[in-house]
């Protein structure tokens, strides 16, 4: 467990810094931690069976060794960087592991997750990927079978009431991001880039209502500190995730301020509230097939070109503009398939809003981030001038 | 800087404003503000050649595209990951091919029919240069090929920011007849080339200094040198550098 005398951004720091130390802290006081992977798994059946979620992350200190010999290198990094973390023994502590078809790299990953790291207990989610009604029904029957599982596993049934406490702890959760958020409004932002990716990191490893309370802490921290934030040119990222501060850090210190990320570990798992329904799975199949915004899943698509953009990207337009963002920056982990085959439309989007757009496809590790220093102050020299 | 200030009449303190540019532009301890070398390039290149719209800079490391519009920096692109496309992987094949580096241009012009250096990876071009010499293809013939994939492999990276008349080389690249000639070859039409293409980003540099000194007024440029102190540019963990200053 952390040191209970910290408190809010000192607090989430720590979490951010001993993830897993943290996580079997929780473990030696009674809870049962699952691995997911990817923030498409409905973390609410976890929580309402007194499950701590834990989000599975790589790390790009750590070069990926033993990851090689079971997953080929043409694909993406992160994912191998995760899959080579749990061969090294780092997520020894899961009572349980949630994979899903995310994307391609994903699956495979998790499918030879319960084949080589023998988590007790091991659950593939076949997601599809287009949002229709159809394919809404098929995940919501998805979620029953993962729900079955899970409560065969713990020995128990999920509570009529448990889903939907649930569901309120963790839409209180994705609120309470939006508000640090709103915090990042102001010129200069109250909140860097950095400071918002450890507590997005921190509360992914920690039970809601424990993260709730630490997001609390934070925004009451920030709301009342003096504005340590440098005025600068203010960045939003698109694209692949960023789960080490020093990419961040990196950027920030380039002539930038992150003030917005359309990212997995940003605004994409919070920006949406899971809908109150008869069915409380319906809300969760909808919520995750609809709302959490990854060009995984395919979307409706306009009649041209132009109005196919606009269906696609018109949320950017509103985060650029209530964010008063000057630039964007497409970040593509090598190989990630996913985003990499959105960067031409997405390029030709944002420029054709007048904002100049950055893309790096970089190699998911911290020993080659200097070398992209360049890259971002003069991306930064650009729009000043 | 000691050896620059004892080869000019000035003095430390008479300098107003220092900018820091290119790869070791964070560890100039008394620089007042850095800016990159591609906003340098820009700047140095936009006063020589007023029309010029995209810089292709060839340097050591690295190569890169750099956009202008009206003097403003407007986009850039740039590789750095691979020696291919750089003044390094010259240096290999100019070494392999037991030519000196100033003379691989020249000689590369004379060739009649180019080999074809299909591989780009500096190391396996090594080795397909060697292949190509022990198959007795003439050393002016290889060098061209080598230029001629090099070339390519620039033009290629550069067009993606798209290429725009006028087009200026800096670097040390532009030092070389024989790429400057491929690439002119390449776009399809004349390049420009400073008469000191190693130095427009120095150039760029100082205007960028003379233009924020103007801005600043001689107040605050006072108070700023006051704090300035001449200190030695550390590139190095100093500790761990030998006695007699040889690197084991």
């Amino acid at each position: 467990m952390s040191d209970d005398n910290k408190r809010g951004l000192a607090k989430a720091q720590e979490i951010y810094n001993n993830r897993g130390r943290y996580a079997r802290g929780l473990k030696e006081h009674g809870k049962k931690i699952f691995g997911y992977f990817c923030c498409y798994p409905p973390i609410e059946l976890l929580t309402a069976l007194d499950i701590v979620p834990v989000r599975i992350l790589g790390d790009m200190e750590e070069p990926v060794t033993l990851a090689d010999n079971c997953l080929p290198p043409v694909m993406c990094i992160f994912c191998r960087s995760a899959f080579d973390l749990g061969m090294k023994g780092q997520y020894d502590y899961f009572d349980g592991f949630v994979g899903s078809h995310a994307c391609d790299a994903a699956e495979r990953t998790s499918i030879i997750w319960a084949n080589y790291i023998k988590s007790p207990c091991n659950f593939h989610l076949d997601i599809p990927h287009t949002a229709h009604q159809a394919a809404v029904d098929f995940f919501r029957e998805q979620i029953e079978y993962f729900q079955a599982g899970l409560e065969e596993f713990v020995g128990e049934n999920i509570k009529p009431d448990a889903l939907k406490n649930a569901i309120a702890a963790h839409n209180h959760q994705r609120a309470l991001v939006r508000e640090l958020y709103e915090l990042r409004k102001p010129d200069p932002p109250l909140l860097s880039g950095t400071e918002m990716l450890k507590v997005l990191i921190a509360i992914m490893g920690m039970a809601v209502e424990d993260g709730n309370l630490l997001l609390n802490e934070v925004i009451q921290e920030v709301k009342e500190r003096d504005n340590v934030q440098e005025k600068k040119s203010r960045l939003m990222i698109w694209g692949s995730l960023i789960d080490n501060a020093a990419f961040t850090e990196l950027i920030e210190s380039s002539g930038l301020n992150i003030v917005i990320e359309d990212t997995a570990i940003g605004t994409r798992p919070f920006w949406h509230d899971i809908r109150d329904t008869e069915n409380p799975l319906q809300g969760v199949a909808e919520h995750y097939l609809q709302e959490v915004l990854c060009p995984r899943t395919f979307r409706d698509s306009g009649r041209n070109y132009n109005q196919d953009s606009e269906m696609r990207f018109g949320y950017l337009k509103e985060f650029a503009k209530y964010w008063k963002v000057n630039g964007v920056f497409a970040n593509i982990i090598r190989n990630c398939d996913v985003h990499g085959y959105e960067v031409p439309v997405i390029k030709d989007y944002l420029e054709g809003l007048g904002l100049p757009v950055l893309v790096i496809e970089q190699d998911y590790s911290t020993a080659s981030l200097q070398s992209l220093r360049t890259r971002f102050q003069a991306f930064a020299e650009t729009i000043e001038s | 800087m000691r050896d620059v200030l004892a080869n000019s009449s000035l003095s430390f303190e008479e300098i107003d404003y220092i900018v820091a540019t290119g790869y070791g532009r964070i560890n100039v301890p008394f620089a007042d503000q850095q800016v990159t070398e591609i906003k340098c390039h820009m700047r140095g290149v936009h006063s020589l050649f007023p029309n010029v719209r995209t810089i292709i800079d060839i340097g050591g490391q690295d190569s890169k595209g750099i956009k202008v519009k009206d003097g403003r920096l407007v986009d850039f692109i740039m590789n750095d990951k691979c020696a291919a496309g750089t003044g390094r992987f010259f240096e290999v094949i100019a070494d392999v091919l037991g030519v000196k580096l100033e003379e691989i241009g020249q000689r590369s012009l004379l060739s009649e029919h180019p080999a074809n250096i299909s591989n780009l990876c500096t190391v396996f071009a090594e080795q397909e240069a060697l292949m190509r010499l022990s198959e007795g293809t003439s050393v002016e013939d290889i060098l061209a090929g080598i230029h001629k994939a090099n070339a390519c492999r620039i033009y290629t990276m550069v067009a993606r920011i798209k290429i725009e008349k006028d087009v200026a080389i800096t670097g040390g690249g532009a030092m070389n007849i024989g790429l400057v000639k491929a690439l002119e070859r390449k776009i399809g039409f004349p390049v420009v080339v400073a008469p000191e293409p190693l130095i427009t980003g120095a150039l760029g540099a100082a205007l960028i200094a003379g233009e924020t000194a103007a801005a600043l007024g001689p107040r605050k440029l006072e108070g700023m040198k006051e704090k300035r102190r001449l200190e030695a540019v550390t590139f190095f963990d100093q500790e761990s550098k030998p006695e007699h200053g040889k690197w084991h």
